[in-house]
């Protein structure tokens, strides 16, 4: 275990090793626009409908179950799915991990909606708000700290599973989890678990971040003294 | 994309084997990660300076990729259902560990204070107090790790394992649609079903959550 | 998950290592005992692994029926991967059986092999094989590797042998297994016998559809495929020449460990190996990729065709 560890230091610091289509920093970015991709078209699907199910109240059921639903599908087997019928291209690899990632955000934008209390709603509706300034004005950035915890879950999934790429011919380090487990060369099997567990937790100190300065700008108490 | 029905009723026996063998890994995983969470959960709950340290790692593990988890176990466990168990572990471990400190955390202090001033020792009050209150969200936490750990089994089919993760592999070599069917629906109804059973055991296992919703 | 959490996490993941490495090398505890030499016994049951393509499953469960005929009981753990991870799993005892090839298990076992004869290549390997691991006599079908352009390719580049990648060094991209980019017979080989540097080594699969969908999509120039592949004759590839004898033969030959060859299981196998033709494995091959058989029924079906099946 320690030759491993040491094995891997020698992995990360050799400049071989980050340069060229199999380096390290094409990996790296290759990995970086499949995550982001994926998790940008999943909150695209997936922040309209988990707001419109808060706000309606209709579809609840849908919501609530989605997550479960997402957590239990395959994504080996979503992926084979899609290869068998789209042949070697991204399909895969994008439909699986917006698939992935959908489920969480659904159920956390619909989760942090119903957080909202109903008498700020109400008293904003009472003010004579129209419903997508109701929405938009007071539910929204009241439901916003649930709705970024449940893009970061969905991020965090998705670039651990971005990995499956690799499987379906494409790039990604996930190139480095299987070339390493064909050629039986754990290093850079724990290299590119490594890297995928630091893109991971540096994107998602990114996010909240990120969360921190939307939160300056818009504190929640000054959105409920307003809806008040 | 068309099903081969004749392959499924061929396979039956096939089939149901590798429910089974997915289902023991999967749940063997979730009752080790129960057993092994439980006491970190304790400690987490109480120590504060640990508990950071422990939910952190715990969160750190979730962003490895699992397949990455079963290939550097090959030289611990060798292509054995140990290391799927190990590596599927791991994964629930991340999520139970997770729901019992939080469970924990629900128990109101005032309720354990009455405990201490009716004279109940501390080991007592953890079994009879704070592990029954914090149930519902344990529970929560084991729903979740379960069917987390069912959906992951088939990344074992890459070290030679993975019950119904077979079918993939075996579909995408072969070029043959009908075996992935079958194994992400027999995959997601594994899911379906232990999930109500699990609903069901805490049905069960609470029944004064019943009563207060009743009273209320 | 907050910040302080996962700095948290990042340190005690620092940790980790100081806990884990107490373990190495536990693998199964059964089989580990037997030496070198002819001590074995096929007493408890055999356990077949094979590699993670069509064709080894299908010799897998053809060893199988063989050793079932012959009163030994098996178990057949399919597609387990790559022979790098086979043979260390074979060594430590969670599988006791392979069904290898030649030239491709002594590369990789000694890399600097030069035997290319079948008999010299079985000395060869008797030499380089690790204690507590022997071969058994190699059987008459052979399944070799191949380095196959489409007809379109071979035209636009003039390629008929593997000596004529080398005039367009830099600009083909080959398409294999991951294993195959550190592998003598790949493109280590490649390299070091017919100073051939493609563009790009694309990380694909064992002759299956990555590697031939990339080929007939022209994702890769240059694929490796098995000789045994129906689809090169069916798709009008062209197979390159090796003038240089880089490919070695490539006879099937069982990899057993010591503590299960006992005298049943070689003639079991030997039968086996002197029944099955190139031909027969090809035809084999076709039924479980092209018709979806089972590998498991074709293998028990053509064994109790040749008269291997159990009194």
């Amino acid at each position: 275990m320690y030759e491993l560890f040491k094995g891997l230091g020698a992995w990360l610091v050799s400049g071989e090793q980050w340069a060229g289509p199999d380096g390290i920093g094409h990996r790296l970015a290759e990995h970086l626009q499949y995550s982001l991709l994926a998790t940008l078209v999943a909150a695209a699907i997936a922040l309209p409908v988990g707001l419109l199910i808060g706000h309606t109240g209709r579809g609840a059921f849908l919501a609530i179950n989605l997550s479960s639903f997402g957590r239990a599908l395959p994504t080996v087997g979503l992926v084979v799915l899609v290869f068998l019928v789209s042949g070697l291209s991204m399909w895969p690899v994008y439909i699986a991990l917006v698939a992935l990632a959908v489920p969480s955000v659904v159920t956390n934008t619909y989760a942090g909606m119903t957080a909202v209390d109903p008498e700020v709603r109400d008293a904003a509706r009472g003010q004579g708000m129209r419903w997508h300034q109701v929405l938009f004005q007071v539910e929204l950035p009241l439901a916003l700290p649930l709705i970024m915890t449940g893009l970061r879950l969905a991020l965090i999934q998705v670039v651990a599973t971005a990995t499956i790429a690799a499987y379906v011919s494409f790039g990604g380090l996930g190139r480095y989890v299987f070339d390493g487990l064909a050629q039986r060369d754990l290093v850079q099997v724990l290299g590119g678990a490594v890297l995928v567990a630091v893109v991971a937790v540096v994107l998602d100190l990114a996010l909240s971040a990120l969360q921190r300065v939307l939160f300056r700008n818009r504190p929640t108490e000054q959105v409920q003294e307003q809806a008040r | 994309m068309t099903v081969e029905w004749s392959w499924i009723s061929d396979h039956t026996g096939d089939l149901t084997a590798l429910s089974l063998s997915h289902l023991q890994a999967a749940l063997t995983a979730v009752l080790l990660g129960l057993v092994i969470s439980l006491p970190l959960a304790v400690v987490a709950h109480r120590v504060r300076p640990l508990r950071g340290l422990l939910l952190g790692l715990s969160n750190v593990l979730f962003t490895i990729p699992s397949i990455a988890v079963f290939v550097l176990l090959l030289p611990v466990s060798g292509l054995t259902r140990t290391t799927t168990v190990i590596g599927l572990t791991i994964y629930t471990l991340v999520v139970l560990l997770r729901n019992t400190v939080e469970g924990l955390d629900s128990v109101p202090a005032r309720t354990k204070e009455a405990a201490k001033a009716m004279g109940t020792r501390p080991l007592r009050t953890l079994l009879t107090v704070e592990l029954p209150l914090a149930l519902p969200v344990i529970m929560a936490g084991v729903r979740i790790a379960t069917v987390m750990a069912i959906s992951l089994v088939s990344v074992a089919t890459y070290i030679g394992d993975g019950g119904l993760g077979q079918l993939f592999t075996d579909g995408f070599q072969r070029n043959f649609p009908t075996p992935v069917i079958v194994g992400v629906v027999l995959t997601l109804l594994l899911a379906l079903v232990a999930d109500a059973l699990l609903v069901t055991l805490q049905y069960v296992l609470t029944p004064w959550t019943r009563r207060q919703k009743q009273g209320a | 998950m907050n910040r302080r959490n996962l700095l948290g996490g990042l340190l005690a993941a620092a940790t980790v290592p100081a806990l884990a490495s107490c373990s190495s090398g536990i693998t199964s505890l059964d089989g580990q005992g037997a030496g070198a030499g002819g001590g074995g016994s096929s007493e408890g049951g055999v356990t077949i692994g094979t590699a993670n393509f069509t064709e080894n499953q299908v010799l897998g469960y053809l060893y199988a029926a063989a050793l079932e005929a012959a009163g030994v009981k098996t178990t057949v753990r399919p597609n387990l991967g790559t022979r790098e991870i086979l043979i260390p799993a074979l060594k430590g005892g969670d599988i006791d059986l392979l069904p290898e090839y030649q030239g491709a298990l002594l590369h990789y076992l000694d890399a600097d092999a030069t035997a290319t004869e079948e008999g010299a290549m079985q000395n060869a390997l008797a030499m380089a094989l690790p204690r507590g691991l022997q071969i058994l006599p190699y059987g008459e079908a052979e399944d070799s590797d191949a380095f196959v352009v489409t007809r379109k390719t071979a035209d636009a580049y003039g390629l008929k042998s593997l000596a004529d990648l080398a005039g367009h060094n830099g600009k083909l991209v080959i398409g294999a297994a991951p294993e195959v980019k550190k592998r003598a017979v790949g493109a280590v080989g490649l390299k070091d016998v017919y100073g051939v540097e493609f563009k790009e080594f694309k990380s694909l699969d064992s002759s299956g559809p990555l590697v031939k969908g990339a080929l007939k999509k022209g994702d890769v120039d240059v694929a490796n495929l098995f000789t045994t592949d129906t689809d090169i004759v069916a798709e009008g590839w062209v197979v390159l020449t090796d003038p240089k004898n880089l490919i070695p033969g490539q006879h099937v030959v069982p990899l057993i460990a010591d503590r299960k060859a006992d005298s049943t299981v070689r003639k079991a196998l030997a039968g086996l190996g002197n029944a099955l033709t190139t031909k027969d494995l090809t035809e084999l091959n076709r039924l479980v990729d092209k018709d979806r058989k089972d590998p498991e029924d074709v293998a028990y079906d053509w064994a109790a065709e040749h008269g291997i099946k159990k009194k």
